[in-house]
């Protein structure tokens, strides 16, 4: 699980959505909190797909499971199984 | 420390959150940036196709197309009418009241050119001017990635579209949504929507605007909550094709230039459409330090298709003071009139 959440913040630095400085709780909301917008969710998703293998189902495209590191952690954790 | 300048785009040491490798002399885009391969792009055209081919001729369109009447979007309707005859277009020209005449008549002439429809979409000037003058007075209002792609202006004013767009789409029972970004602008040339991000992209544009003090009760900015109600089946798709093809601004410019597009009145080298995009420049320069265009134009030239040279000299240009001033004017906003606008590297 930490490690999941470890590979997002890297991520999300990495390409500029929040500052190498900051940090993030684990249900801080990324929207909220001006990391990301829509564009930025969906290069989010296509990067989860990519290093997660896994593909995620229309109706798991909610704020619950993308708007927070725990949210996208539990999400992937479920469909990676 | 003295600024770095990344020696293979043109993003520098100085814009809020840009690294550079002083052993290799990228930034970090640079540094892990995979292109498409010719043959993903291949595959990505095919898929396009064949997409085309098993979804069209349903609906009332096949395609909503967002026209601006700049050099990109012209180009991009008249080489997908002729690679895809079949398709029925509507072209939505968004009129954001600094729309410039000249971008009005070759909007309309492509459509006349490659035989689609035309449809300008407009709001009252009054509320367009104060819109914008609250986005340029707005400060962090959009996340900062967003900050990096465009000024907050034309953050605004781009998701106005999108959201109107897709609207258009749903209510037209069109399955696609083309827009003409470049490979710098938008990487992925499909986009598969689902209804619950539409809503999601929704409520998020519903939040910025609310962030910069406009509430849009009657929905003329936002999606209609009556029509994604309604949505049922029709989920659009949204497609960059112009990333996938060849692109070169010059190739871009003869091919129009044949075809009968007249080149613009305007002295703004970031646009060919756009009356306000000088003035947004200027804005996002005074708040943010960077240049709007600086992330665009590094894709560019990154992925090889703008020379270094003229993406540097691109996003150095002086701002033209006569479309500040006349911009400034209409929002009512005043501007620093004493000094040259010019971006600094």
């Amino acid at each position: 699980m930490e490690q999941i959440k470890n590979d997002i913040v890297d991520y999300l630095k990495a390409n500029s959505f929040m500052d190498n400085n900051s940090s993030l709780k684990d249900n801080d909301s990324l929207t909220q909190n001006g990391i990301i917008d829509s564009i930025g969710l969906l290069e989010l998703m296509d990067y989860i797909c990519e290093k997660y293998s896994i593909e995620i189902p229309e109706d798991m495209l909610t704020p619950e499971n993308f708007d927070s590191l725990q949210g996208i952690t539990n999400m992937i954790t479920k469909l990676a199984k | 420390m003295s600024k770095l300048v990344c020696k293979k785009c043109v993003l520098d040491s100085e814009i809020p959150g840009i690294q550079i490798n002083k052993d290799t002399g990228l930034c970090h885009f640079c540094e892990t940036y995979t292109p498409l391969s010719s043959k993903e792009k291949k595959e990505y055209l095919t898929r396009i196709e064949e997409l085309f081919k098993q979804y069209g001729g349903k609906g009332n369109y096949d395609v909503i197309y967002a026209l601006s009447g700049g050099k990109d979007s012209s180009y991009t309707l008249y080489k997908l009418k002729k690679d895809y005859p079949f398709l029925k277009i509507l072209a939505v020209q968004f009129d954001n009241g600094f729309t410039s005449e000249n971008a009005i008549m070759n909007a309309k002439k492509m459509c006349k050119i490659t035989g689609c429809d035309y449809f300008q979409l407009t709001m009252e000037k009054e509320i367009l001017y104060d819109t914008f003058q609250k986005a340029a007075e707005s400060y962090d209002a959009f996340p900062k990635f967003a900050k990096y792609r465009a000024s907050d202006i034309c953050n605004v004013c781009i998701t106005i579209i999108k959201q109107k767009l897709i609207e258009q789409a749903i209510v037209q029972k069109a399955p696609f949504v083309v827009f003409a970004f470049t490979a710098g602008q938008s990487p992925n040339p499909i986009i598969n929507l689902s209804v619950n991000f539409i809503q999601w992209s929704r409520n998020l544009f519903e939040k910025q605007l609310q962030k910069i003090g406009i509430e849009d009760k009657d929905e003329i900015f936002l999606l209609k909550k009556e029509v994604l109600e309604n949505i049922g089946e029709n989920v659009p798709s949204i497609l960059h094709p112009l990333c996938l093809w060849d692109y070169s601004e010059d190739k871009v410019l003869e091919t129009l230039l044949e075809i009968g597009w007249e080149p613009p009145g305007i002295n703004d080298s970031n646009s060919t459409n756009c009356t306000l995009n000088s003035f947004a420049c200027y804005n996002h320069l005074e708040k943010y330090g960077f240049h709007p265009y600086a992330f665009d134009v590094a894709g560019l030239v990154r992925s090889g298709e703008m020379p270094r040279e003229e993406g540097l000299e691109k996003i150095n240009q002086e701002l033209s003071q006569p479309l500040i001033e006349e911009a400034a004017r209409k929002l009512k906003l005043k501007i620093k009139s004493s000094q040259k606008i010019v971006v600094k590297v």
